[in-house]
C-alpha cells in the first residue's frame, strides 16, 4: 500500500515550479501552444477543429517533454535517487513531479480555448485532464529512460511526434493502410470525442492512461535500485 | 548493546568481478564504524545493499533488525540519513532552497536547516544558489542534508574527500557531536588517518573481504613489531624490541643521561593495512 502525503507532494511541486521558473530553455515551451492558438483563432474551422493542433502541441511539447525533461534532469544530477532514498513514497514522488506540468498544461488548455473560442462540454474537460494524466506518465518513461536532459530530445521525440498527432496521422490512412492504427491512439479518441462521440473513445482514454501509469511505476520502481 | 547492522556471508558480482566475495561484520549503537579499503573494494557496493539500492547475490543483511529490503519502504527510509557519491542538489535552488525540501521530506522544521548548516560551517552562505558552490562546499551541504533529520543511522561515503583541514576538523567535532547524540555512523574511507581519528571500530576490507576489524588500539597492537626507538643526544637513534632483554640498555642510557627522545613504534592504520593486504590504499 502506498502512502501519500500532501506535505511532501506540495514540497515537491514547489520545487519543481522554482526549477521550472528558472530553467528558461525549457520554461519557454509553454508559450508555443499559446502562440499557435492565436495563430489558428481567424481560421475558418470550427472552434473544436481549431482546438486541435494547440491541444497536440501542449500535450506534446509541454505536458510530455518538459515532464520528461525534469526527470532527465533529476536523474542526470543524482537528485532522483535522493529523492527515491528519502521518506517520500514513490506515489509522492511521482504525483508532486507530475503536479506542475498538469498544472501548466491545464492553464495553457484554457488559454488556448480563450484564443480559439472554444467552450468544451465536461465530459471533453474529463477527457482532457485524462490526456494531461496521460502524458505526463509518456513523459516520466521517456525522461526515466534518458541518461541526460540532452538525451530526453530523442527519447521523447516519437512520442511527441505519434501520440498527440493521432487525428493528423489517420488522414493518411487511406493511401497507407498500416496508419489506421492511429485511430486507436489517445488523441485520435480526443478528437471523436470532440466530434460527440463520448462512450467508445472515453474508455479508450482511460485505458490508455492506466497502461502508462503501470508502465510509468513498474519502470520507476526498477530505478530505485541499480 | 543493541546491534543496529548485521551482515553475514554478504556477496555481490558485477558481471565477472567479485565486487563483495564474503563480508561479515556487524554495528552496534552509538558506533562510528569504519570500513576502510581502496578505490573499488567493494566499500560503496555495501552501503547500497544497506539501503535497498542494490541488491545482495547471497548472504544476509539486517538494518534495525530488519532485512534490507525492509529499506525500500518510505517509513524506514527516516530512521537514516546518507551521504555518498550519486547524491545531488538541485543547482538552480539556494542552499537554503534544498534544505528546505527535505525539512518537508521528513518532517522535521525549517529550524533544522539553521543547526545543519551550522554544523557544516555554512550558515552564512545559505542563500548561496548551488550551481555557485565548490566542490568542498556542495559536500558539506550534502553532508548537512544527511543530518537535517538527525537519523539514527548515518552512511558517510568519503565524507571529507573534497573538503580542507579546517572544514575537515569542524566536520569531525560535528560527527562526534551527533555521535554524542546517539547517532550510528557507517564511515567508508580510505584515509586511515580519518578513521583513526574517528572511529570506535574499523574494518580493512580488501578486493571483497574483510582482512581485519578491530579498534584501531586493538589493530596497532596486535600488528605492532614492539618496538621503541631511542634518539640519544649524540645523534645517533637505536630501536629496540621492547623487551626485558633490553631494559639494562634503556637503564644504561637513562642513568648517563644520554636519551634525547624515546618513543614506541606504532604502526599507522595505513601500516596495517599495507601489511595485510600488500596493497596501497589508492
Amino acid at each position: 500500500m502506498m502512502n501519500i502525503s500532501i506535505a511532501r507532494i506540495q514540497a515537491i511541486f514547489m520545487k519543481d515550479y522554482k526549477e521550472f521558473s528558472r530553467n528558461y530553455a525549457i520554461s519557454v515551451m509553454v508559450f508555443i501552444p499559446i502562440i499557435m492558438a492565436f495563430l489558428y483563432r481567424d481560421m475558418e474551422f470550427d472552434a473544436a477543429q481549431k482546438m486541435l493542433f494547440p491541444l497536440a502541441i501542449t500535450f506534446g511539447m509541454v505536458t510530455a517533454f518538459v515532464q520528461a525533461a525534469l526527470i532527465a534532469e533529476e536523474k542526470e544530477r543524482n537528485t532522483l535517487r535522493s529523492l527515491l532514498l528519502s521518506p517520500a513514497s514513490l506515489a509522492d514522488i511521482l504525483i508532486g513531479k507530475s503536479a506542475l506540468v498538469s498544472t501548466i498544461s491545464v492553464i495553457i488548455i484554457a488559454l488556448c480555448c480563450y484564443a480559439v473560442n472554444y467552450t468544451p462540454s465536461a465530459t471533453m474537460i474529463i477527457a482532457i485532464i485524462l490526456s494531461i494524466v496521460f502524458y505526463a506518465a509518456l513523459g516520466t518513461i521517456c525522461g526515466l529512460f534518458a541518461k541526460s536532459t540532452m538525451e530526453t530530445t530523442f527519447t521523447v521525440l516519437p512520442v511527441v511526434i505519434i501520440f498527440p498527432f493521432g487525428p493528423f496521422i489517420s488522414m493518411f490512412a487511406e493511401r497507407f493502410s498500416v496508419l489506421k492504427i492511429a485511430k486507436w491512439l489517445p488523441s485520435s479518441q480526443l478528437a471523436d470525442l470532440a466530434q460527440g462521440d463520448s462512450l467508445v473513445p472515453m474508455i479508450g482514454i482511460v485505458l490508455w492512461t492506466i497502461a502508462a501509469w503501470v508502465a510509468a511505476i513498474i519502470l520507476c520502481k526498477k530505478r530505485m535500485v541499480d | 548493546m543493541t546491534t543496529i547492522i548485521d551482515v553475514r556471508h554478504l556477496k555481490k558480482a558485477f558481471q565477472q568481478s567479485n565486487a563483495l566475495a564474503d563480508v561479515t561484520f556487524s554495528i552496534q549503537k552509538g558506533e562510528i564504524f569504519g570500513f576502510l579499503g581502496p578505490s573499488g573494494s567493494g566499500k560503496t557496493t555495501t552501503i547500497k545493499i544497506l539501503t535497498a539500492q542494490l541488491h545482495k547475490d547471497a548472504g544476509e543483511a539486517f538494518v534495525f533488525d530488519m532485512p534490507v529490503s525492509a529499506m525500500q519502504d518510505s517509513k524506514n527510509r527516516e530512521k537514516f540519513g546518507i551521504l555518498t557519491d550519486n547524491s545531488g542538489l538541485y543547482s538552480r535552488l539556494s542552499i537554503e532552497e534544498n534544505l528546505a525540501l527535505y525539512c518537508k521530506l521528513y518532517n522535521v522544521p525549517n529550524t533544522a536547516i539553521k543547526e545543519a548548516l551550522e554544523f557544516v560551517n555554512l550558515y552564512g552562505e545559505r542563500k548561496k544558489k548551488v550551481s555557485m558552490l565548490s566542490k568542498g562546499m556542495t559536500q558539506r551541504v550534502l553532508l548537512a542534508r544527511a543530518i537535517l533529520h538527525k537519523p539514527d543511522l548515518l552512511f558517510l561515503d568519503e565524507p571529507t574527500s573534497a573538503l580542507d583541514p579546517v572544514n575537515t576538523a569542524h566536520i569531525y567535532k560535528g560527527l562526534r557531536a551527533l555521535n554524542e547524540l546517539g547517532t550510528t555512523i557507517f564511515l567508508t574511507t580510505h584515509d586511515m588517518q580519518e578513521a583513526d581519528t574517528l572511529c570506535h571500530r574499523v574494518a580493512f576490507l580488501n578486493k571483497g573481504t574483510i582482512q581485519a576489524i578491530g579498534t584501531p588500539k586493538q589493530l596497532k597492537e596486535q600488528y605492532s613489531e614492539q618496538t621503541i626507538t631511542v634518539e640519544l643526544k649524540d645523534g645517533s637513534s637505536q630501536v629496540i624490541k621492547n623487551d626485558a632483554q633490553n631494559a639494562q640498555s634503556l637503564h644504561d642510557w637513562m642513568a648517563n643521561n644520554q636519551i634525547s627522545r624515546i618513543f614506541s613504534n606504532e604502526p599507522t592504520l595505513g601500516d596495517i593495512f599495507m601489511k595485510i593486504t600488500g596493497s596501497d590504499l589508492q
